[in-house]
């Protein structure tokens, strides 16, 4: 074999490795992030939230899992039954690859791709296409009504989100979240050059993965459930399952661009390297994603779902000009200072 | 001007105080809260399976309620305004059908032969004017009256109705509350309570307790005669869950334990001899 071959079954191995450990990753993600939900809203709407399932009720997540595995699941008579059971594989693969280039710490990345930016915001946005997939199939004009919210929501949301990091992309002058990382090892923060970028991306972030405030598209205490209304067993669990997997990835997401990633507040230790360094890298990282998780909920917990309109006005009036601003100042300060 | 998103904040500073807040949920049944003595429960007004309020305006709960919170006003059968304590307190109700519901049993009569009993008329006129005759010692001549014959005999409601000058209707709904029996039991009768709060604290673990130790199901009475079983939602005020009945007096909270020595002390005078019933 040349070694042009053993190259490629290399990469093959590796790929495949890094895919099978990412989707094994995904499910303590969605229990670990479910669970601080559960608690953490409850401390601070004053209940106690689970506490009888396991030591401080640490198992109910997983047991609202295996729930969801246990009970029926129903396919309406006049369903599109192959669209039907592709829209909630779609929305949790659009989730499940989209880690594919998240850098979790030094070396620890699964496709170290040089346009990783551009192959996240489109992963991503496959999840429109699920949902809408899951209102249409479901023969059930509510669905299908709640499908079209989402896809308005999602898309008009999209536009901001991206639009906030190019002003970043200008900045570091790349599109690999590796190159981003090192970047901010030489300047620092992200955050501290991209001060409007940040809400921004923030807020539309989000919107897109429809978190409270902007959580019409299921608004539980409003309408059923939008496009998830047909959606039982462990069909809907996907939903629920990818929405926790897609929190936890916005933030990882965020971390990576603004915070710094795996770096850690101060100067990351040029002696930490290889194993070492790697554990270093990842304890930071997944302390800077569940803080923001955190935060995620602890908004979720504060704030009440806004209006339809209200949502647009938010994303075309307000979001996508101010990312316009920090996307031309940015530039023009490039230009300026020869950055 | 507010600065934009100082309100955000604001809140978020709220809910990030209740995160380390002291909780306010009481763990039940851990925990008990502390209930007064005078306690009754909570008012609800239930509805038949036609869909309409049970309540037929009868003042049964306003006579028996101890503290007199009760006021409540309504419409008879003939259309004539009827009301006790305050008028127009509570949503008045026009229920061309009361007499209809009232006139039937609260339980049905398993033992017609037994339930036409003498009684000793006097004794009942004179227990009605011990307490005094007023509508809301209804329960506490009840209770004179099973405590006299381990049972509401008819003929002896009938005599309460006719002293009291209380409609019968009113009588025999009141009868059907918890506590009190339509027929004689045989044997001490034991009541493991049944209701949600006594189960969830363990009165299924003392129903066992008893069946083992009885040799009986509820329902039923053992071979000697000396104890009838059975199970019964009105026995406890969940604040003693979980709760049993040994005739007339209730005991509360249980272990099995305790529940087995009830039974025991009783058996014991029975050998002796002196059971009477």
């Amino acid at each position: 074999m040349d070694q042009a071959m053993v190259d490629a079954l290399l990469g093959i191995g590796r790929f495949v490795l890094a895919t099978t450990f990412l989707l094994l990753l995904t499910v303590p993600t969605a229990f670990i992030v479910g669970q601080m939900e559960l608690k953490i809203m409850a401390q601070m709407q004053l209940r106690y939230g689970p506490n009888r399932v396991g030591p401080w009720g640490m198992f109910q997540s997983a047991i609202h899992g295996f729930k969801m595995l246990a009970k029926e699941d129903q396919t309406p008579d006049r369903a599109d039954v192959p669209t039907f059971t592709l829209a909630p594989w779609m929305v949790f693969m659009a989730a499940a690859m989209s880690m594919l280039v998240i850098p979790f710490a030094p070396g620890i990345v699964a496709i170290d791709s040089e346009i990783g930016v551009i192959y996240f915001f489109a992963v991503i946005g496959l999840s429109v296409v699920g949902m809408l997939i899951a209102g249409w199939a479901s023969y059930n004009k509510y669905s299908l009504l709640g499908g079209l919210r989402s896809a308005a929501q999602m898309v008009s949301y999209e536009i901001p989100l991206t639009l906030s990091i190019v002003g970043l992309v200008v900045l570091t002058g790349s599109l690999s979240f590796t190159e981003i990382v090192e970047w901010q090892l030489a300047h620092g923060w992200a955050v501290m050059w991209q001060i409007i970028g940040f809400p921004i991306f923030f807020i539309a972030a989000a919107a897109e993965i429809n978190r409270t405030p902007f959580d019409m598209v299921e608004a539980d205490s409003e309408i059923v459930a939008g496009p998830f209304t047909e959606y039982s067993g462990m069909r809907f669990g996907f939903f629920y399952f990818a929405e926790y997997v897609a929190l936890f990835i916005m933030c990882a997401i965020l971390v990576t661009l603004f915070f710094g990633g795996w770096l850690a507040p101060w100067p990351f230790p040029a002696q930490l390297e290889g194993f070492a360094g790697t554990l270093y890298g990842l304890f930071w990282f997944f302390l800077k994603t569940y803080f923001f998780v955190v935060v995620a909920v602890w908004v979720r917990a504060t704030l009440p779902r806004v209006r339809v309109d209200q949502l647009m006005g938010m994303s075309w009036k307000v979001l996508l000009p101010l990312a316009l601003i920090n996307l031309f100042v940015t530039a023009a300060v490039v230009l300026a200072f020869n950055l | 001007m507010a600065i934009p998103g100082s309100g955000l904040v604001a809140g978020m500073g709220v809910t990030l105080r209740n995160l380390f807040r002291p909780k306010v949920t009481l763990q039940y049944p851990e925990e008990r809260p502390t209930i007064p003595d005078r306690w009754r429960g909570r008012l609800d007004l239930i509805y038949d399976p036609f869909g309409e309020h049970k309540c037929e305006v009868c003042f049964q709960c306003a006579m028996v309620c101890p503290v007199e919170a009760i006021d409540m006003s309504g419409f008879d059968s003939t259309g004539n305004r009827i009301r006790y304590g305050l008028p127009e307190i509570y949503a008045e109700r026009r229920d061309p059908n009361a007499y209809r519901r009232a006139g039937l049993p609260a339980r049905p009569m398993r033992n017609a032969a037994r339930w036409e009993e003498a009684v000793d008329d006097a004794w009942v006129d004179q227990a009605v004017d011990g307490f005094g005759g007023r509508p809301e010692s209804l329960v506490a001549i009840f209770g004179a009256v099973q405590a006299r014959y381990g049972y509401l005999p008819e003929p002896a409601l009938r005599r309460i109705s006719d002293r009291m000058t209380i409609h019968w209707a009113q009588v025999f709904g009141a009868a059907g509350l918890g506590g009190f029996r339509l027929l004689p039991a045989e044997g001490h009768l034991v009541t493991v309570c049944d209701c949600a709060a006594c189960r969830f604290a363990g009165g299924d673990r003392l129903l066992a307790a008893l069946e083992e130790e009885l040799g009986v199901h509820p329902g039923e009475t053992t071979t000697d005669g000396v104890f009838t079983l059975e199970t019964d939602a009105n026995v406890g005020a969940g604040a003693i869950a979980p709760a049993v009945r040994v005739d007339t007096l209730v005991y509360g909270p249980l272990t099995a334990d305790e529940a087995r020595h009830l039974v025991h002390a009783r058996r014991t005078e029975a050998a002796r001899g002196r059971v009477t019933a």
